[in-house]
């Protein structure tokens, strides 16, 4: 991510463009946490109130004191002013509820959470080299399918299961607290081994075809050792691949919220969600600003590694990888696991997910609840049904807003790279606990947040189709013919660029739907009694120990689903490699005749 | 007679760089203008300009008698059938989502002039003149070869009715064996219908061998403009 590098080079075009939308992205950013107390239409005088003395009665006066004392009837410019002015003077202002100074309660979360990533990042590094080492071996080939299951699981359900196994059932380790470095190994591995997945992954991917350029064989025949070869071939993947470390590393910022609260560790994460639970702004601010400056560090020391990788000479696409090989993915596994997540929900839609049946509380799997039922004796599948429906209905309408969105903006390409910049830098649980802050939880704030987080991506696509479209000559040829700008938009522009793009987006819906169920895990999405997947799970932690099918289930489903995002997008890009070979032998053979020509006109 | 297309003082600026600099020619009904000269010296940037799908910086386009640098888009838009391009990527020049027929056919929709009856009847028989057997129009144009790829382009040039052709390169493309037939189609075309052509290459033989006359273009400016119904003298 070159974003704080961008942000620190002068305004040029036409990248200045981009830079200014990013620049633009992020003064919105901070000026949304700065806003917060005035942005959260809902009066937390009351809230803060209850929390500060629970016996005073509510009266009008005592209301109207505490909207003084937070200087909540100051206008919003006012609010920002106070706020920018005191974050310059190091003053993060004081918590609403305990009255304490934020900064020193957001530093203490900030040094637990530093170690638990510290940890996280070794366990992502041992990860990573468990997944390289046998391609280096072996020298082709990939861990590639396996790879992405592991960084398609989601934080909070690693962390749940691995509560459950080696906490739980095992006793091997102790599942909440923070009192020493036995405390720290669960969390640390629930955070850095979905990290360790994708890094391994994109440097697995890579590798194969890297050991297929010529200067390896040629080293291979000049009986250079195997090691040096694959030391040269890992220094040759690294520089283009560090953009995504810094992200793998952004995004820890944001399983770190998840993790934290399965194993309550006071960390910043844990921090930040329970003061947007309670409504103290102050330190959520505190909290989120950590978060995002964590992550635009790290981006920025990406950037900055990157460089020294590739020395003075080389700059921005100056080394790139070659074309992965395609994978020959079959499309029985997508549709297995599509057939076997439809069969659950189909049937479980035919069943009652509310009836509460208090005789009935936590039965192991039977005939008539064939999943079990959970603490209130509602029926596991019923509610797994149900809770799918909405989950995949609410991704859905949170893809078809993406997908409008990325179509509207695609044609400005500079707006889309700038903000995909920022969307990146920013986790999906940060923007929902942003989102849950300002409009208080429910599925609707989780619905924006994602939305908001998922759009960049499909309009970047949307865009780089757009310019494709826009330079063909065949678009010129219409303006030949006389047609109007509205003939060529509605009939060559939009089509060539919709189909792709919609499937873009209907690739992206499981990991939307995983997304809205972390956030409903947290408390951030869909509210008791909806039956939602993340919820379900995380109701079902109370009583993990005498009901495990409860949590199980909601667990393997989200498992599954996270095996269907991964397999849909393998073979999807399986047949994107396979459409666009076609598309290049045409244009090497085009290549080709004009080179031909141009030769024969020399002689 | 007046000339068909009469280009004065034609300038055309890529930012600093002047790419066509005051530029001036006229090609007659019937006629072919070869336009000649070293990549880079503005025959493309002069092409683009005549058939004002970039709009020059300075000079005039008079073509039929009607200047086309005075008028505004909306204006120009009912007079561009006339004035047709074919370009040198046959398989760029097609849209890959639409049918051979779609693509000839578009031209007679967008003018409005689009018959349902009569319509599939006069695409079959623009698919044959350019040498096609009609059932090519329901493929695509990854399914056809450059050659015919470049013929279809051709015909949807034609479903417009023109009266110039600008013709870019159309064989640098090809194989050599194709050439030929894309060039004896072409002189047939402008013997049947009286064309004229604005004939881009770079290919000094092809040029002497295809036009009537030859204007050499080099960085920008025309540097002379020679008749070939005499052989050229030796130089």
């Amino acid at each position: 991510m070159t974003f704080v590098a961008s942000l620190l080079t002068p305004v040029r075009t036409p990248g200045g463009r981009a830079g200014l939308t990013r620049l633009g992205c992020l003064a919105a950013v901070l000026s949304t946490v700065g806003l917060l107390p005035w942005l959260s239409g809902r009066d937390p005088a009351l809230t803060v109130l209850r929390a500060r003395s629970a016996e005073q009665e509510a009266t009008a006066e005592a209301l109207a004191a505490i909207r003084a004392d937070l200087g909540l009837d100051a206008g919003p410019l006012s609010l920002l002013g106070s706020w920018a002015s005191g974050l310059l003077r190091g003053d993060l202002g004081t918590s609403w509820v305990s009255g304490t100074d934020v900064l020193p309660s957001v530093v203490a979360g900030l040094q637990v959470s530093l170690s638990l990533m510290g940890a996280a990042l070794g366990v992502a590094l041992l990860v990573t080299c468990a997944l390289v080492a046998p391609v280096l071996v072996r020298g082709r080939g990939s861990g590639g399918a396996f790879a992405a299951m592991l960084a398609a699981v989601p934080e909070f359900l690693l962390a749940t299961v691995a509560l459950l196994v080696c906490g739980v059932w095992l006793g091997w380790l102790p599942t909440a607290g923070w009192q020493g470095p036995v405390y720290l190994v669960l969390p640390a591995l629930a955070l850095g081994v979905p990290a360790g997945g994708l890094l391994g992954r994109l440097v697995a991917d890579a590798l194969p075809a890297v050991l297929e350029e010529r200067w390896v064989e040629l080293w291979r025949g000049a009986g250079v050792h195997k090691a040096r070869i694959s030391a040269a071939a890992l220094r040759r993947v690294l520089p283009p691949l560090v953009p995504q470390f810094g992200m793998v590393a952004v995004g820890l910022t944001g399983g770190a919220v998840a993790v934290e609260t399965v194993f309550a560790v006071p960390g910043i994460g844990r921090m930040a969600l329970g003061a947007a639970k309670s409504q103290d702004l102050p330190l959520l601010q505190g909290a989120v600003l950590a978060l995002l400056t964590l992550g635009l560090l790290t981006g920025a020391l990406a950037a900055l590694v990157r460089r020294r990788l590739l020395g003075p000479a080389l700059r921005e696409a100056g080394l790139t990888l070659p074309a992965a090989r395609p994978v020959r993915a079959h499309p029985a596994v997508p549709v297995a696991l599509g057939a076997v997540l439809l069969t659950c929900i189909g049937w479980g839609l035919l069943r009652d997910p509310y009836t509460v049946n208090t005789t009935a509380r936590l039965r192991a799997p039977s005939w008539s609840h064939p999943l079990g039922t959970d603490g209130l004796g509602r029926d596991v599948l019923a509610r797994l049904g149900h809770g799918a429906a909405s989950t995949v209905g609410t991704a859905a309408a949170v893809c078809l807003i993406g997908l409008l969105l990325a179509l509207a903006l695609g044609f400005l390409p500079s707006v889309a790279s700038g903000a995909s910049d920022i969307a990146n830098a920013l986790p999906p649980v940060i923007a929902g606990i942003l989102v849950a802050a300002v409009v208080g939880p429910g599925t609707g704030g989780a619905a924006l947040a994602v939305a908001v987080i998922s759009w960049p991506a499909l309009s970047a696509h949307a865009a780089a189709l757009v310019q494709e479209v826009r330079a063909s000559t065949f678009l010129t040829a219409q303006r030949a013919i006389g047609a109007t700008p509205w003939w060529i938009l509605t009939r060559h522009v939009l089509p060539s660029v919709a189909a792709p793009v919609t499937r873009h987006a209907l690739l992206r819906l499981p990991g939307i739907a995983l997304a809205l169920a972390s956030l409903g895990f947290l408390g951030l999405g869909a509210q008791p009694p909806a039956p939602e997947w993340g919820l379900m799970l995380d109701e079902s932690r109370a009583y993990v120990e005498r009901a495990p099918w409860a949590a199980l289930a909601p667990a393997v489903a989200l498992a599954l689903l996270a095996a269907l995002a991964v397999s849909a997008g393998a073979y999807a890009e399986g047949g994107a490699t396979r459409a666009a070979s076609v598309r290049g032998r045409f244009a090497l053979a085009f290549a080709f005749a004009a080179r031909r020509s141009r030769k024969e006109a020399l002689q | 007679m007046s000339p068909l297309l009469d280009i004065r003082e034609l300038v055309v600026r890529h930012g600093p760089r002047t790419a066509v600099d005051h530029v001036s020619f006229t090609i007659d009904p019937g006629e072919t203008l070869g336009l000649i000269g070293p990549s880079g010296c503005g025959k493309s940037s002069t092409a683009m300009a005549v058939l004002q799908l970039r709009r020059p910086d300075a000079g005039e386009v008079w073509f039929d008698g009607q200047e086309l640098t005075a008028l505004d888009e909306r204006r120009l838009r009912p007079l561009r059938p006339a004035l047709q391009p074919v370009f040198q990527d046959p398989y760029g020049s097609l849209s890959p989502r639409h049918k051979i027929s779609d693509a000839i056919a578009e031209p007679l929709r967008v003018q409005g002039s689009w018959d349902r009856t009569t319509g599939p009847a006069r695409v079959a028989e623009l698919l044959e003149r350019v040498g096609l057997d009609p059932a090519h129009g329901d493929r695509r144009p990854h399914e056809l070869s450059g050659g015919q790829c470049q013929r279809a382009g051709i015909a949807r040039a034609l479903a417009c009715e023109p009266k110039l052709l600008v013709l870019d390169e159309p064989v640098s493309a090809l194989d050599p064996s194709l050439r030929a037939g894309i060039l004896n189609l072409l002189a047939e075309l402008q013997e049947r219908l009286g064309l004229g052509y604005l004939f881009i290459c770079h290919d000094m033989a092809l040029v002497r061998h295809f036009c009537d006359r030859v204007a050499e273009m080099r960085e920008g400016r025309l540097v002379r403009t020679t008749a070939v119904t005499s052989p050229s003298p030796p130089r």
